[in-house]
């Protein structure tokens, strides 16, 4: 039962869209609903010791999880299929924008930014291809970003912060890190962030 | 409406609003007037949740403008010396090159703690067609004919196992010659000796058969000795850009090879 848990994970985990206990029961446990917590935790451990993930619930009241890497990132050359990659640059670059601006962003904000960047919501982008889809849609279904609404804001408008996901799998002193690293400045030049990166370590 | 002058840090606009609204709401006696009321309301905690989030980074301000620039600049922007065009937005003067992107791509792994997604290395089991076994099967039905026509149904087990064991053959009859040609690099075989059986024609055929076949892959090469007596060696696997085109060149010649019982025999 726990092996095919932990492939049932590994497969789910393809789409990185989070996994929710309800499908996990349904699929794999069914009969075993009461061994479930020893069954769950069982496959925890072989994912840690066999593939160096975790699991990791990023919603105790729905039991949603996600799996993360759980080994130290290795320098060299990380193995990526189609554009997996180049989002994550992207992404990179999103989670800097609404740290650095304080954790909250107003969706023309980000836009403004990207426009900067030569990657525009409404135009097909070489790479990315629908943008606006993958930051509003792709993004968010993995948990990566969250968008709320502004209320009584007319045409409505959204605001971005961090998604649980990437709470849990970067920080803010690494993406901050980032920023320094581009701007070629020591992290501690923006003092605010670098309190607050340091504090929610 | 005037959401961004009351958004600029220097203005009192919004503590104005307020203080209107405030004033306002004691001439209120109608529930719809009350409703719009608290919807002012919201609107201007919004603006003011707004005004404190701008307080906040600009106490350690954050250029984006720059830091943008710095991303470009990571991603190997070409930037050119042209006079910028007034719509800046839609013509930039300098070039972005395809592989930006990638260059991103390539550091922002380091920052992430992501799963590898998991795939399958070999995917499922799939039949393999290579081209040489059907070219197997054409010429093998030609010589069989008659016989396998009386079984149609079992014709495509037959041809399967028929196929691999004639690859085998070809393979087994090259690693004889080979071998032999290792003992005795000098001297090449007779190619009657090599293939005649003597005690089966119908073997002496098949032998025939396989050499061919490392006739026409260029594995081995049929020539004429100064007897005019046909020999035949092995060709070394690599012999250069010279050996490879001496092999294609050889393959090229046709040659028929008649044989009968008698002169078998």
């Amino acid at each position: 039962q726990v092996s095919e848990l932990v492939q049932f994970l590994l497969v789910k985990d393809q789409k990185k869209i989070p996994i929710k206990r309800a499908d996990m029961l349904k699929n794999i446990i069914r009969e075993y609903r009461n061994a479930y917590s020893e069954i769950v935790k069982r496959a925890d451990r072989t994912l840690q010791e066999v593939f160096g993930l975790q699991l990791v619930e990023i919603d105790t009241k729905r039991h949603i999880y996600i799996l993360i890497n759980n080994l130290p990132r290795a320098e060299g050359q990380h193995l990526c299929r189609g554009k997996e990659k180049e989002k994550m640059g992207l992404l990179l670059v999103i989670l800097s924008f609404i740290f650095m601006k304080g954790n909250s962003v107003k969706d023309s904000a980000l836009w403004e930014f990207l426009h900067l960047l030569r990657v525009y919501p409404g135009k097909q982008h070489s790479v990315f291809g629908d943008v606006r889809k993958l930051v509003t849609e792709e993004f968010v279904r993995q948990k990566y970003l969250e968008t709320t609404p502004i209320p009584l804001t007319d045409p409505p408008e959204f605001k971005f912060q961090w998604g649980p996901r990437a709470e849990k799998e970067t920080s803010k002193k690494d993406v901050l890190n980032f920023v320094a690293k581009m701007q070629g400045k020591d992290p501690a030049f923006w003092a605010s962030q670098f309190s607050e990166a340091e504090a929610s370590q | 409406e005037n959401r961004e002058s009351m958004l600029n840090s220097k203005s009192n606009r919004l503590t104005e609003a307020l203080e209107e609204a405030n004033r306002l709401f004691d001439g209120v006696c109608r529930a719809r007037e009350a409703a719009l009321d608290a919807q002012f309301l919201v609107i201007a905690s919004n603006i003011g949740k707004e005004k404190a989030n701008e307080l906040h980074s600009e106490m350690s301000a954050f250029d984006s403008t720059a830091f943008a620039e710095d991303l470009l600049t990571f991603m190997g922007i070409n930037r050119t010396e042209v006079e910028e065009a007034d719509d800046s937005e839609d013509v930039p003067g300098d070039f972005l090159p395809s592989h930006a992107w990638q260059k991103m791509g390539e550091e922002a792994p380091k920052y992430f703690r992501r799963a590898p997604t998991f795939h399958y290395m070999m995917g499922s089991f799939k039949s393999e067609p290579p081209v040489r076994k059907q070219r197997i099967e054409r010429q093998k039905k030609a010589s069989r004919g008659k016989a396998e026509r009386a079984m149609p149904a079992q014709l495509k087990e037959m041809e399967q196992s028929h196929q691999e064991a004639t690859e085998k053959e070809v393979e087994r009859i090259l690693r004889i010659l080979q071998t032999h040609f290792e003992n005795d690099p000098n001297t090449p075989i007779s190619f009657f000796d090599f293939v005649i059986d003597p005690n089966s024609f119908a073997r002496t055929v098949e032998n025939v058969f396989h050499v061919s076949f490392l006739a026409r892959d260029g594995l081995a090469k049929i020539k004429l000795d100064e007897d005019e007596l046909p020999i035949i060696e092995p060709v070394k696997p690599s012999e250069g850009e010279g050996g490879e085109e001496d092999s294609r060149a050889a393959a090229r010649n046709q040659v028929v090879i008649s044989l009968d019982q008698r002169e078998w025999k």
